[in-house]
């Protein structure tokens, strides 16, 4: 049986294909390329054209910002949340975790107990804990993504208490002399003091780390030293949602 | 004197006992024609925008509907009132001060009352007539509430709207009445519960709303849209004096909003168990001080609770929305 799991995120969009619990397909999107590409006006709805796409007439199930916004013929929808605790839940076997989350623009925390979702919360009206912070922060100190992942060691003192005027603050950091390092190791901690509060707010149980900021070294190895807690990164961070859509 | 302004709800029979017309702000800035407008140009005169929305749609609504006289809380609501009512001061409004007294302080409330009824020319026999007056509307009131949680048959839409009414019943409490009358009758012949349920076979979620009321004006319906019925609003129940007592004074003493956060968390307590609530909507005016004790309230209540947060008047934004609605799926999910 082929599923399907479309994950209309932010930044960008994520599509799975499932074929009797095998992962046969991966693509991802940039968001508005997708649209562009991919979207047309059906009696006034905004449809995604699945046809185009090579996607099976059934067994679709969508998620994502974009959600509320697109139709997509015969598709399932489900909220983020849900799709991203499934995801988890899936890529570690594990029944009683915390998910955490970090997206393009959102963080979610959840609590997954006997495999169900019992509670969560998602950061509100800033987004200066998530990835666009850090790809941001990217284009200033002129260091690509993977580089300023690997940055964890003495790292500067950031306020961040916005993903704009961070940009000054680390301009300031420059003409200092910190070292880009440091000033790197600085962005991912003030990522993981955002969070923070709201992990511990679920303080019990291994954390399951998702979405595109889990590929970032230094992030995680903060958490972990931050909570002293147990962080299993999925081994498909990205595409998390999108396989927790397909899984159901 | 002829209408009488007040910031948030204090003794509508003082201003009904004194012949003079009672006007919650706070509705006639969200009823207004473009309350985000109205906020709008509150900020082009210098307001912070980090400041409540209620504070900066309540200064100019009150100015630009005519009204001259304003009973401001300055304990009970929040310190921001301090400021509106300096500011309306300097404008050349006449400010009459009431304060809830922290701790409950029946004497105090009891002086305070009595102050309010000097300032307005009132006494406390036509007072307390007053409010024996009111004591069938207000038992009307709590058969729309009942029939919200226990009928299903009033949605909580329009429970929220009868209820936070029940502050200065739109001016008129005989055509705040009759209007009732009207739609008592006409909702108590309803068959099924308007819940919004979408689709067949999805069970109804239980939702509570607690806090102020939003500023959002469509939260109910979004909600509804998701498959949840709102069975409990909190302040605005507060708003409409569902205690059960005889007494002017003690109805005001257990009106719980205006004390500290316990009194209202037993009073939530108590409806959630009644009314088989599956999950809190905690309501956080953005730069509000409640947020604050949004910490208590999660420590205290053993069920989930969403805390969203609303700044300006519209539409619930999209982020709020996707919130919104898994939660609900979530709350669906557990049952």
């Amino acid at each position: 049986m082929i599923r399907c799991g479309m994950d209309l995120g932010s930044r960008t969009v994520k599509l799975v294909l499932d074929e009797d619990g095998e992962i046969t397909l991966k693509r991802s999107f940039d968001t508005a390329a997708f649209y562009r590409e991919f979207w047309k006006s059906n009696d006034g709805e905004l449809r995604v054209d699945t046809a185009r796409l090579g996607l099976p007439e059934s067994g679709l199930t969508v998620t994502g910002y974009g959600r509320n916004a697109v139709k997509v013929k015969g598709a399932q929808v489900i909220s983020e949340v849900k799709a991203h605790c499934m995801g988890a839940a899936r890529q570690t076997g594990l029944d009683d975790f915390v998910l955490l989350d970090i997206g393009g623009q959102d963080t979610k925390i959840a609590r997954v107990s006997g495999g169900r979702m019992e509670n969560f919360m998602m950061n509100d009206k800033c987004a200066a804990s998530s990835g666009r912070y850090i790809e941001n922060m990217c284009g200033v100190l002129q260091m690509p993504l993977d580089e300023i992942s690997r940055h964890f060691e003495n790292p500067a003192r950031l306020s961040a208490t916005c993903a704009i005027f961070g940009e000054s603050e680390i301009i300031q950091k420059i003409t200092e002399g910190t070292p880009p390092g440091e000033i790197a190791a600085g962005v991912n901690l003030s990522v993981v003091k955002r969070v923070l509060p709201m992990l511990a707010r679920f303080p019990d149980g291994p954390i399951v780390f998702a979405g595109g900021v889990a590929r970032n070294k230094a992030v995680t190895y903060f958490i972990k030293e931050r909570t002293g807690r147990e962080v299993i990164v999925v081994p498909e961070p990205v595409y998390n949602g999108a396989i927790g859509c397909a899984y159901l | 004197m002829g209408k009488i302004g007040f910031t948030t709800t204090v003794p509508v029979e003082v201003i009904l006992a004194a012949g003079l017309i009672p006007a919650d702000l706070n509705n006639i800035f969200i009823t207004g024609a473009d309350p985000g407008d109205v906020v709008d140009r509150a900020e082009t005169l210098g307001f912070p925008r980090t400041t409540c929305g209620w504070i900066k749609g309540i200064y100019l609504s009150a100015k630009e509907a005519g009204i001259t006289d304003v009973v401001a809380v300055t304990q009970g609501d929040c310190s921001n009132t301090h400021a509106l009512m300096e500011l309306w001061q300097a404008d050349g409004m006449n400010i009459m001060p009431f304060a809830y007294p922290y701790d409950r302080d029946r004497d105090l409330l009891r002086l305070q009352m009595r102050k309010l009824m000097d300032a307005l020319g009132t006494s406390e026999e036509k007072t307390d007539k007053v409010f024996r007056e009111l004591a069938p509307l207000r038992t009307k009131l709590k058969r729309v509430d009942e029939m919200t949680w226990k009928d299903g048959n009033v949605t909580g839409a329009e429970n929220h709207l009868w209820l936070v009414s029940a502050s200065d019943f739109d001016g008129d409490r005989d055509d705040f009445e009759a209007r009732l009358d009207a739609f008592l009758k006409e909702a108590e012949k309803r068959e099924t519960a308007p819940t919004g349920r979408p689709g067949a076979g999805l069970p109804a979620v239980r939702l509570g709303y607690i806090g102020v009321p939003p500023i959002f004006t469509d939260i109910y319906e979004t909600a509804a849209r998701s498959g949840a019925h709102v069975v409990y609003n909190e302040v605005q129940r507060q708003f409409s004096m569902p205690h059960d007592t005889d007494n002017l004074y003690e109805q005001y003493a257990r009106y719980t909003y205006p004390y500290d956060v316990f009194g209202r968390i037993r009073d939530i307590k108590e409806e959630i168990k009644l009314r088989r609530i599956d999950g809190i909507i905690h309501y956080c005016q953005s730069f509000c001080f409640r947020a604050i004790e949004d910490l208590i309230v999660r420590r205290e209540l053993k069920l989930p609770v969403l805390t969203i947060e609303g700044d300006r008047p519209g539409p619930v934004d999209a982020r709020t929305r996707i919130r919104l609605e898994g939660f609900v799926e979530m709350l669906r999910d557990m049952k």
